[in-house]
């Protein structure tokens, strides 16, 4: 064990708005926390709702990294805030809720509707009309190689980093985010699921879908579970050219 | 199974963005390459030119050549311009949007793409005005009549402007390609877009220098060069009727 | 007053519930789903390890079948589960992966040929089957003789969650989120729906239905270090207790996992060491092989667990600030195969810790992490004694895993109980029996009791502060009734926490005192109810004088078949109450397909009931004349305890594996 340095204390400055208040307006409002070891936001932001202010609102769940409950902007960058270590960071904390979701209050959104909404627009379900479920005949066959690429799209936790690290879903609200095409790669390379090409044209060939990207390739750099996110648009893109092209 | 017909268009449009940036970007990588002759000498920028004029295909120059590249260029930068406007922040509220997002991301490539949009939006003046006098007047090109064009009909300070825009724009714009695209993006993707990034970094610096150094060049002839006689240059080697 | 009618209520959008609003909906039902978060953030996303189907398609899984599975589950229970309702549960567990697979799971396939393994620390090579080619494979966990459970890489919880949820969206289910139920509607013993409160506006629901279901997780986080998410507080249970007339079971029955990282009690998962991880002690000895000879590193979690306390206190535990800790090695496995097939543990050793476990040595200890106890159920999943009350899932005491649950049971059980429950549930509401005869003015009683409530805290002073009282009933958790059990401690924490229990009446909302959401007030009626399901479970540890399982006596260190084969089943009658009742359900040896035995752990110090060597004795007769007979297992099974006419029809169909039935 090295000798013990005096601890520092973190200011932490928080984005506060509580929507049913009609009196409330956004503001920000600091705190100051003395840092321990192994220290990560949530622990701050526990000690500050425990012994400053008990109305704080935010969101955890897992707080393990698993569960995409507690994303939040960490200095202006979106981030699940339960296993971000307050040694890695300065002593002066922003935190803010990510942007474009509904705001319940503080830090705390509402990413469960947007994505449902995503979800049964883009139907992230697998489509498969044709073969009846026969629980107790053997599974289907499939690639161990094709499992593992499917699982690793499968991972996305519906954080919502994606969103709120892109800019072309800031201006426009319309576009389905890098969450979305993402997941309609993930079924796109699922053999289980029967859709067509032109199918999926339908769903995401237009400027709220794959053609909306513009590249910026912030949702591939704040997604916490790395998700290769620029290559799987960019697939898609090729995908829905060469749709286009043979379709007619 | 259901064969709806699809639209179209917006697959198009996309395919024609990226192609017409590409041509671009490669006809500007060429330009600015052919422009920096003048650095080696005056007779290596003629005889560029006057290739471009068709000397070495007709034996004679036709500065009509000129003028049709450029006009098919114009077409292309029309079309480009036209179709990546779309991705212009169409109102006040998306531009204010996106300015406070850039500025609370501190995201590089995110600002990459402002430089893009910017750049963009300068192109779409000087370029213009660039191209426009490609088109009218083909035949004052060369060591002379360029640098006087520079220097004398102050087309310098927008040749650098111009230069810095375009050349920003094009190498950022082909990084966007390859990653909007997925070219040769390898296993690991993240080492391959590191890869491209470095490259379009390097390419910036050397186009830019070189085109800073030609644009001196151009600026120390036009100031140096005597231009009461002849705007021309008169080459000892290539006898040419029309020069 | 809100009120929305619904055929079905689900209270809980993990695995159980989902999987029960599919059910029903497939039978035409109404469903609405009520949930603390979106349903895609339930604790179930957390499970990493796996979830245990006899599919026998690995190597390492060949002869496996239903009757491995069951006695491994009994075994592991120490006697104390269901057998009947393991019996179906293992029946149904291939039906409920295969389904999943259809539903979009990826779950990680057989690779034909051959491959490296980590076995008991040495390599070894498996060959796979070509046949079993791209089937879903598995690996090993503890407790277990065959590799059974399945998985997708170290995210399995999470990608079953995924594709029930979307297979949710599929059947368009109504899921209302953020959506708390805080007090169950009945009415001359039969149960009506719930009293929800809306956590972003702060508004009270009705929602009146014809059949409830409570699938809201375990209790863990009555723990002050628990693996489980921070939802998971019981909510369900208490439910359930302060109806007075649901019934809760085993509440003492906790499980401590061997490998949670410290200091902050995040789970590795138990594929760390089914995969070929040893665990450590301060001198970099493996220890396990000292205590365990034969299962080592995968002995069940309890054991495993236990004997770790046990090396600690010899003073073999690693010196930390935060308490002794052992290591969990995993670095014989190779980078390759942790980035691959254990990333999730990657990536909270990074996030957590600091350190890359292909290289470093993650420190661990028990803790607490999973409630076997809870809603006492029916093979129904239907309440013994609230009429047209369900539950299952963690949430409740359905009874397969008794005293111990194995690992990768869990997520299993809850898509199996999901799937056998929604039938239930539906052949209930195609019953004349299920209909709704409850007067609007009870209704609105049940939501003005609520409301009541909450106004008081609002405008309690000078009271006691909710969070001085909680991080309390977690120490006194911790402890007091933690692995290692005896009167002493026990006697305190039984007292203590009543007296937590009276003084949390008092309990005042500090500044914080706004209606909508609102944390504070969230967290004072949510303690003074995680009290009473604390008090519940450190009561029932008390009384039990055995070891039976997880729940470990030192000073009755024997497990007692003789006076302890029951279930310890609480109640709260009495709102007024300060204690909760208790009685017991005695679990019949006569029926037993396998009578209690010796777990094969250490030296077997059962206390044998007489009975046991009868119904032994007879099993054995039974077995022996069929088998002569030339009887198929199927056949000596159902003359052993029969249990097929329970199952709904259309799962009571014999599972295909490879070489069998296809
Ligand atoms: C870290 C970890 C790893 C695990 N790994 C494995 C494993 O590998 N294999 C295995 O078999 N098991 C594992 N388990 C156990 C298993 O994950 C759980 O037992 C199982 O997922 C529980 O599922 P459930 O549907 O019953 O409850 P949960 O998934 O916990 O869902 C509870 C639901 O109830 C809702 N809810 C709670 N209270 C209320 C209320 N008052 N009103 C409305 N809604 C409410 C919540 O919002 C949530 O949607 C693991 C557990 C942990 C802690
Ligand atoms: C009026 C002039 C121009 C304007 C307004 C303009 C605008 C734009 C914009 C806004 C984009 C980004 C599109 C997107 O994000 O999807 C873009 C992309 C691009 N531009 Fe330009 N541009 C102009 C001229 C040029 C020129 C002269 C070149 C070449 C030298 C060029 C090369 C590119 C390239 C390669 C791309 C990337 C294409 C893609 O993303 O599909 N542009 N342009
Ligand atoms: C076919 C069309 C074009 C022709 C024939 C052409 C020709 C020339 C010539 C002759 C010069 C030297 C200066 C002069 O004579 O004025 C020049 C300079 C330049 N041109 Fe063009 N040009 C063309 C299109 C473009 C376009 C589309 C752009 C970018 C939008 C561009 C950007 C520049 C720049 C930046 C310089 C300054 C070069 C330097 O710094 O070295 N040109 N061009
Ligand atoms: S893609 Fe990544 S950043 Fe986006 S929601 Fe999924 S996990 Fe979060
Ligand atoms: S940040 Fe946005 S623009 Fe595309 S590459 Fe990612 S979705
Ligand atoms: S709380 Fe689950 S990811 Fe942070």
């Amino acid at each position: 064990m090295s000798k013990e340095k005096t601890p520092r204390i973190l200011k932490i400055g928080i984005l506060r708005f509580d929507p049913h208040d009609p009196e409330d307006v956004p503001h920000m409002e600091t705190f100051e926390i003395e840092e321990s070891d192994g220290m990560t936001l949530y622990i701050v932001l526990n000690e500050i709702r425990e012994h400053h202010d008990n109305s704080l609102k935010f969101d955890f769940v897992c707080r393990a990294g698993i569960c995409g409950s507690c994303s939040m902007l960490v200095n202006g960058r979106p981030t699940l805030a339960c296993r971000t270590l307050t040694s890695k960071l300065d002593e002066n904390i922003t935190l803010a809720p990510l942007p474009l979701f509904e705001l319940i209050g503080d830090l705390s959104i509402y990413t469960g509707k947007w994505m449902r909404n995503l979800n049964e627009h883009l139907e992230t379900w697998i489509h498969d009309k044709e073969n009846e479920l026969e629980v107790d005949k053997l599974e289907e066959k499939m690639e161990p190689e094709l499992a593992d690429e499917i699982y690793e799209l499968d991972r996305c936790v519906e954080c919502g980093c994606c969103v709120a690290g892109c800019g072309t879903i800031q201006m426009r609200p319309e576009f389905v985010g890098a969450v979305g095409l993402n997941k309609i790669a993930r079924y796109h390379l699922d053999p289980r699921d029967k859709r067509t090409n032109a199918e999926y044209y339908e769903l995401i060939g237009d400027e709220d879908g794959v053609f909306g990207c513009m590249t910026l390739l912030g949702c591939e750099d704040v997604c916490p579970k790395d998700l290769p996110l620029q290559s799987k648009i960019a697939y898609l893109r090729r995908m829905m050219i060469k749709t286009s092209m043979k379709n007619n | 199974m259901k064969q709806k017909k699809i639209d179209k268009t917006p697959a198009r449009l996309d395919f024609t963005q990226s192609v017409t940036g590409l041509i671009l970007a490669i006809f500007i990588s060429a330009h600015i390459l052919f422009e920096s002759s003048i650095l080696i000498s005056n007779e290596a920028m003629y005889k560029v030119t006057i290739m471009f004029e068709g000397y070495y295909f007709f034996g004679e120059t036709y500065p009509g050549i000129i003028t049709f590249f450029a006009a098919a260029i114009s077409v292309i930068f029309v079309v480009h311009a036209a179709i990546a406007v779309r991705k212009f922040p169409n109102n006040y509220k998306q531009h204010k949007v996106m300015r406070e997002h850039v500025l609370r991301m501190k995201h590089e490539d995110t600002s990459l793409w402002i430089i893009q949009i910017t750049t963009g939006f300068i192109m779409f003046f000087i370029g213009s005005v660039h191209l426009y006098i490609m088109m009218a007047e083909p035949s004052n090109i060369g060591p002379f009549a360029s640098s006087f064009r520079v220097v004398h009909e102050h087309m310098g300070p927008l040749y650098f402007l111009l230069l810095l825009s375009v050349v920003s724009h094009a190498f950022i714009g082909l990084y966007r390609l390859a990653m909007k695209w997925g070219f040769m993006e390898g296993k690991n993707t993240k080492v391959s877009r590191a890869r491209f990034k470095f490259l379009m970094k390097t390419m910036i610096v050397i186009y830019i220098i070189v085109g800073s150094l030609s644009l001196a060049q151009y600026t120390y002839i036009g100031l140096t060069h005597d231009f009461s006689e002849v705007k021309k240059y008169k080459s000892k080697i290539i006898d040419l009727r029309a020069h | 007053m809100k009120v929305i009618y619904t055929d079905v209520l689900i209270i809980g959008g993990g695995l159980a519930g989902l999987r029960v609003a599919t059910g029903v909906k497939e039978r035409g039902h109404d469903a609405v789903v009520l949930t603390l978060v979106p349903p895609k953030r339930s604790h179930s996303s957390a499970a990493q390890g796996g979830m245990q189907a006899s599919l026998a398609n690995s190597h390492m899984g060949e002869g496996d079948n239903e009757d491995v599975h069951f006695s491994d589950t009994i075994k592991g229970s120490d006697w104390g589960a269901d057998q009947e309702v393991a019996r179906m549960f293992t029946h149904c567990a291939p039906k409920a992966i295969r389904e999943l697979a259809h539903w979009g799971v990826p779950w990680s396939r057989v690779q034909r040929g051959d491959r490296k393994a980590i076995i008991n620390a040495e390599s070894v090579t498996i060959t796979e089957k070509d046949e079993a080619h791209g089937l879903i494979t598995a690996r090993d966990f503890g407790g277990t003789k065959k590799w059974r459970t399945c998985y997708t890489s170290d995210g399995t919880g999470h990608s079953m969650l995924y594709a029930m949820d979307n297979k949710a969206h599929e059947d368009k289910i109504d899921i209302h989120e953020r959506l708390e139920a805080i007090s169950l509607i009945h009415e001359k013993g039969r149960c009506y729906g719930a009293v929800a409160r809306n956590l972003m506006n702060g508004e009270l629901v009705a929602y009146v239905s014809k059949a409830t279901t409570i699938a809201t997780g375990g209790y863990g986080r009555i723990y002050s270090v628990s693996t489980n998410a921070i939802i998971c507080q019981g909510m369900g249970q208490a439910l359930a207790l302060e109806s007075g007339v649901a019934t809760l079971g085993n509440m003492e029955a906790i499980q401590f996992h061997p490998t949670a990282i410290v200091p902050v009690g995040i789970l590795t998962t138990e594929g760390c060491r089914g995969d070929g991880g040893l665990l450590l002690d301060k001198d970099g000895y493996r220890f396990m092989p000292d205590y365990e000879p034969d299962k080592k590193e995968l002995a069940s979690r309890d054991v495993v667990s236990r004997r770790m306390t046990e090396h600690m206190r010899k003073g073999k535990g690693v010196k930390s600030k935060y308490g002794d800790h052992l290591w969990l090695d995993i670095t014989i496995l190779g980078r390759e195969h942790i980035e691959k097939n254990l990333r999730e543990v990657k990536e909270i050793c990074e996030n957590f810790l600091g350190i890359d476990p292909a290289v470093d040595w993650i420190p661990v200890r028990p803790t607490q992490h999973y409630s076997m106890g809870g809603i006492r159920t029916k093979y129904t999943g239907e309440s013994q004694t609230l009429k047209g009350l369900y539950s299952c899932g963690e949430a409740a005491c359905w009874d397969m895993h008794g005293f111990n649950r194995l690992g990768g049971n869990s997520v299993s059980e809850t898509v199996v109980a999901g799937m056998l429950v929604a039938e239930y549930i539906s052949d209930f509401l195609d019953s004349s029996d299920s209909n709704l005869e409850i007067h609007t003015s009870k209704i609105e009683s049940f939501v003005k009791k609520e409301q009541d409530k909450l106004d008081a805290l609002l405008s309690k002073e000078n009271g006691e502060d909710a969070y001085i009282l909680r991080r309390r009933m977690e120490e006194i958790m911790m402890d007091k009734v933690g692995i290692f059990r005896n009167e002493t401690d026990l006697k305190e924490a039984v007292d203590e926490l009543q007296e937590l229990l009276k003084r949390s009446k008092n309990i005042e909302v500090f500044r914080s005192k706004s209606r909508a959401a609102n944390p504070a007030l969230v967290n004072a009626y949510r303690t003074q109810r995680m009290i009473k399901v604390a008090l519940t479970c450190a009561l029932g540890a008390y009384l039990r004088k055995e070891s039976r399982g997880a729940h470990s006596r030192e000073d009755f260190p024997k497990r007692d078949d003789e006076n302890w084969l029951k279930r310890t089943i609480t109640s709260w009658p009495d709102e007024n109450q300060t204690m909760p009742s208790v009685s017991y359900e005695e679990i019949n040896i006569s029926t037993m397909e396998m009578p209690p035995g010796f777990r094969g752990y250490g030296k077997d110090l059962t206390k044998h009931h007489p009975m046991t060597k009868v119904r032994q004795d007879s099993v054995d007769a039974v077995v022996e004349k069929l088998k002569a007979e030339g009887k198929d297992r199927f056949e000596i099974q159902d003359a052993l305890m029969p249990f097929m006419d329970k199952l709904p029809k259309k799962y009571r169909g014999i599972n295909a594996r490879l070489g069998e039935n296809i």
